[in-house]
């Protein structure tokens, strides 16, 4: 915890209300000092809120988890051991055994990597084909992004859910397909949100003079644009990157995710519901984990919104202050 | 001879030559439909039924209820009790008069002459004869339905007069009586009924029960037919409900919702067991699971790696894992019970022997097999885990790909895989059991097994008429087909029903076909 003590009340930079409208804009205006000064700033008003903390740390674990997954397991993640089959919790297995006697402590942790892969390289995909579509969609305008914009409305037309289906349909079930699907799913709310973000630093002043000095467009996306776009685009990552998890699940779920014996949350579910009213332990584990990673992902999406949005920001360094003063004996 | 299984779903038809199959799995949740309550009172609808109203869950709801185009078992469980075939399976499964009342064959078996049964009629009222019984036959040969191939040995079939039907085969035909009446696939419909296309929905039959409402996604009512040939039913009718969730169609029935269902997963038994008002049926039944090694691609075109793999199994584990202890094992397709079984159990769980044979089969790097398994049938994903987990010290790496069971019979047709489990249900003539699967221009044989002295025994085994020759010659070609591990036989399942004590008279069938005919049920 960064609290602030008496002996040090104001940081230099905790300075609110950086004048000249958005800060990302801002930043992205003065390139050479931005970068260095700024993100200390935000980091630290991130871990003023205890809830950032506890969601940073809790993926930190399941960082490490995902890493080391099969190197903590306790037991080989597919060795069948039907004899052992259906064994409740005990000291030989933590989170007892599935019904065909694998250990469940052992299969959510080498879990963890599956499912955490297949967001993040999902959300990626997303990330890299959205932010670029949504970049060149609202720096160029006109016909461009008439064109993709409306490509975009079809996509979103259609329930995440089905469009992912469809596509697992279509290229059939397995890893890599359900990273792609995940994917495609997710791209055009990075394309809007990039464009939006891309549109009004588009009209800033700052552009202009640089179109006008000569700046080719390539330097401008990348020095003006990109900088300007990227609190939102991290906000959404987060919070995609839960939803991904989520998504992975529930088509594991249907069965139509990752392949047995490979394990995944959703998959893992998969397996446990037919035996919900003998085994809980098959259920509620992976359950538990799917919930608690989630969880942790949205919690730290709203917090680094909250930080990164210029209004909350003044709004966290104001309370920031007034705690900073009351500690230090200070009336406002 | 129904392709494959599992209590709760099944298709009819041949899987080699049948496109299009449609099938229902229990587990696909939607469209259940649990009318627990009001279902009873209000089946009835007939004048004339007095006695109380069946309640019966099963585990999904039918496809269509035209017994001749269905492929799948839900539909069948209704059916069987609207519809009548010639001749019906007894509960030893041995042919007996329904339509028909008596039968005879010429002297060179090439004449089969049936005797009809007078006097009965359809549930509208209008008259059964020989007409019927050729339209019938007819209709499933010209429209090519899934169980066209039973008439495969039949050139002609013709009335006679009124209440004679004649049935002419190009070489004697000793399993005709289970080719006919096996199942309600095969059974008499009505022309008009049939013309209108009213049979999908509201099929008319000559069985002990009419048909008096279809809601889809809900329910269907049966009502007793008074006027049925065999005597009219004590019951007055039977309401059927859909209940693919297993809890909760157990739950159902120990709270006197429903009286009798085969929603039940064998890993649930146990919790009925025991239970105050439950009677449980598990019969062993004449389906049977496989493994098939597809012969085509290397190395299981050899027959030591083929047997390396049938060592190497681990069939104690698979058998709890799928059933719990409620399957037999079983080394070859007929179970104990029938007539026409065969001792054997050439196999057991060796790894070294799977190494020796793996070496002499000339495999010395690691392989990797594409195991096709469907979610449909769940089964197969469970084994197929396991089947993993034994070959991997094998050096054997098995990727299993879950595919739709549509799915799974393309690939399965064209090929595409090195190993699948599947089974056979409705399997009555030792022929059902073994000719289109391992017969060199069997329509099922995708493994692409070929042994020309297996085809000779099968050949001759079709038109042998001595029944002990007969039992000789298959059990001659099972013991090759199992040696050469055409087939990985692994377990016949058993049926597994529930029903409450109020219900009398009812038997769980091995051959899975449910009859409420001759029931009783304590008046509620």
């Amino acid at each position: 915890m960064t609290q602030l003590t008496p002996g040090s009340p104001l940081p230099e930079d905790a300075v609110p209300g950086q004048p000249g409208g958005p800060s990302g804009v801002a930043t992205a205006a003065r390139p050479d000092e931005g970068p260095a000064a700024r993100p200390a700033a935000g980091w630290r008003l991130l871990l003023d809120s205890p809830v950032n903390v506890v969601s940073a740390v809790v993926l930190l674990v399941v960082l490490v988890v995902a890493l080391l997954g099969p190197a903590l397991a306790p037991y080989a993640v597919n060795a069948v051991d039907v004899p052992a089959a259906l064994q409740p919790p005990s000291g030989a297995h933590w989170f007892g055994t599935d019904d065909l006697g694998r250990d469940v402590l052992s299969r959510t942790l080498v879990a963890t990597r599956v499912s955490l892969q297949v967001a993040v390289v999902a959300v990626a995909f997303a990330l890299v084909v959205g932010v670029g579509a949504g970049i060149v969609s609202g720096y160029a305008g006109g016909w461009l992004d008439t064109v993709l914009m409306r490509l975009v409305d079809v996509m979103f037309a259609f329930p995440v859910m089905l469009l992912a289906l469809a596509i697992v349909a279509v290229l059939g079930p397995g890893l890599t397909t359900t990273q792609l699907a995940i994917g495609i799913v997710y791209t055009p709310i990075f394309a809007r949100v990039a464009r939006a973000s891309a549109l009004s630093v588009r009209v800033e002043p700052f552009v202009q003079v640089s179109r006008t000095m000569g700046t080719g467009h390539a330097l401008i996306l990348r020095r003006h644009i990109l900088p300007g776009i990227a609190g939102p685009v991290i906000v959404q990552t987060s919070l995609s990157v839960a939803f991904a998890i989520l998504s992975e699940a529930a088509l594991s779920f249907l069965g139509l995710g990752v392949q047995p014996p490979r394990p995944s949350w959703g998959r893992m579910l998969f397996d446990a519901q037919g035996f919900l009213s003998q085994a809980w332990w098959m259920a509620v584990f992976p359950g538990l984990a799917i919930f608690v990673t989630v969880l942790a992902f949205n919690l730290l999406g709203d917090g680094l919104r909250d930080v990164l949005d210029p209004r909350q920001r003044s709004l966290l360094r104001t309370r920031r202050l007034l705690r900073a003063h009351r500690r230090a004996g200070v009336r406002p | 001879m129904r392709r494959s299984p599992a209590p709760r779903a099944l298709t009819v038809g041949l899987a080699g030559a049948t496109a299009g199959l449609l099938v229902l799995t229990a587990c696909s949740g939607g469209g259940e439909a649990v009318d627990l309550d009001g279902g009873a009172s209000g089946a009835a609808g007939g004048g004339e039924a007095t006695g109380p109203v069946l309640r019966a869950a099963i585990a999904g709801e039918p496809d269509q209820l035209d017994p001749q185009s269905t492929s799948s078992y839900f539909s069948f469980e209704v059916l069987e009790n609207v519809f009548d075939t010639l001749v019906e399976p007894d509960e030893n499964l041995e042919m007996q008069p329904a339509l028909a009342e008596s039968w005879e064959t010429s002297e060179d078996g090439l004449t089969w002459t049936f005797t009809l049964r007078e006097g009965v009629t359809f549930h509208d009222g209008s008259e059964f004869t020989a007409e019927d019984v050729v339209y019938s036959y007819d209709r499933i040969v010209d429209e090519e339905l899934s169980n066209a191939w039973k008439f495969g040995s039949v050139t002609d079939v013709v009335a006679t007069d009124d209440s004679t039907v004649t049935i002419t085969v190009s070489a004697p035909t000793p399993n005709l009586l289970s080719s006919l009446g096996g199942f309600k696939g095969l059974a008499i419909v009505e022309q008009a009924n049939v013309e209108s296309g009213d049979i999908t929905t509201k099929p008319v039959g000559t069985g002990p029960f009419e048909l008096t409402d279809y809601t889809p996604g809900d329910s269907i009512d049966l009502v007793a037919n008074p006027d049925y040939w065999g005597g009219a039913p004590e019951i007055g009718g039977i309401h059927y409900t859909f209940v693919s969730e297993g809890s909760t169609a157990i739950a159902a029935l120990q709270n006197d919702e429903i009286d009798w269902t085969d929603s039940i997963p064998a890993q649930q038994l146990e919790s009925l067991e025991g239970a105050e008002g439950v009677e449980v049926g598990v019969t062993p039944s004449n389906d049977y699971w496989y493994l098939a090694l597809n012969e085509a691609k290397e190395p299981w075109g050899t027959v030591e790696a083929r047997q390396a793999i049938a060592y190497a199994i681990d069939r104690e584990s698979i058998l709890q894992a799928v059933s719990y202890g409620t399957a037999q094992e079983n080394q070859l397709a007929i179970p104990e019970d029938s007539v026409w079984y065969t001792d054997y159990s050439t196999y057991s769980y060796d790894e070294a022997r799977a190494r020796d044979l793996l070496a002499q089969a000339g495999v010395t790097g690691p392989v990797t097999m594409d195991f096709l398994a469907t979610s449909d049938y769940p089964e197969t994903v469970t084994a197929a885990q396991i089947i993993a987990s034994n070959l991997e010290p094998l050096g054997i790496t098995v990727n299993i790909r879950t595919v739709d069971f549509a799915t799974w019979l393309d690939e399965q047709n064209s090929g595409n895989f090195d190993l699948l489990m599947m089974g056979w249900l409705g399997n009555i003539d030792p022929d059902d059991f073994y000719y289109s699967q391992h017969h060199s221009q069997g329509g099922s044989n995708a493994q692409g097994y070929a042994n020309p002295e297996v085809d000779r025994l099968l050949d001759a085994a079709r038109t042998e008429t001595d029944e002990a020759a007969r039992k000789d010659l298959y059990a001659q070609a099972a013991t090759t087909i199992a040696d050469e591990a055409s087939y990985i036989y692994l377990y016949n399942p058993s049926v597994i029903q529930a029903w409450s004590t109020d219900l009398e008279g009812y038997t769980a069938r091995s051959d899975r076909a449910i009859r409420f005919r001759d029931v009783t049920l304590a008046q509620r």
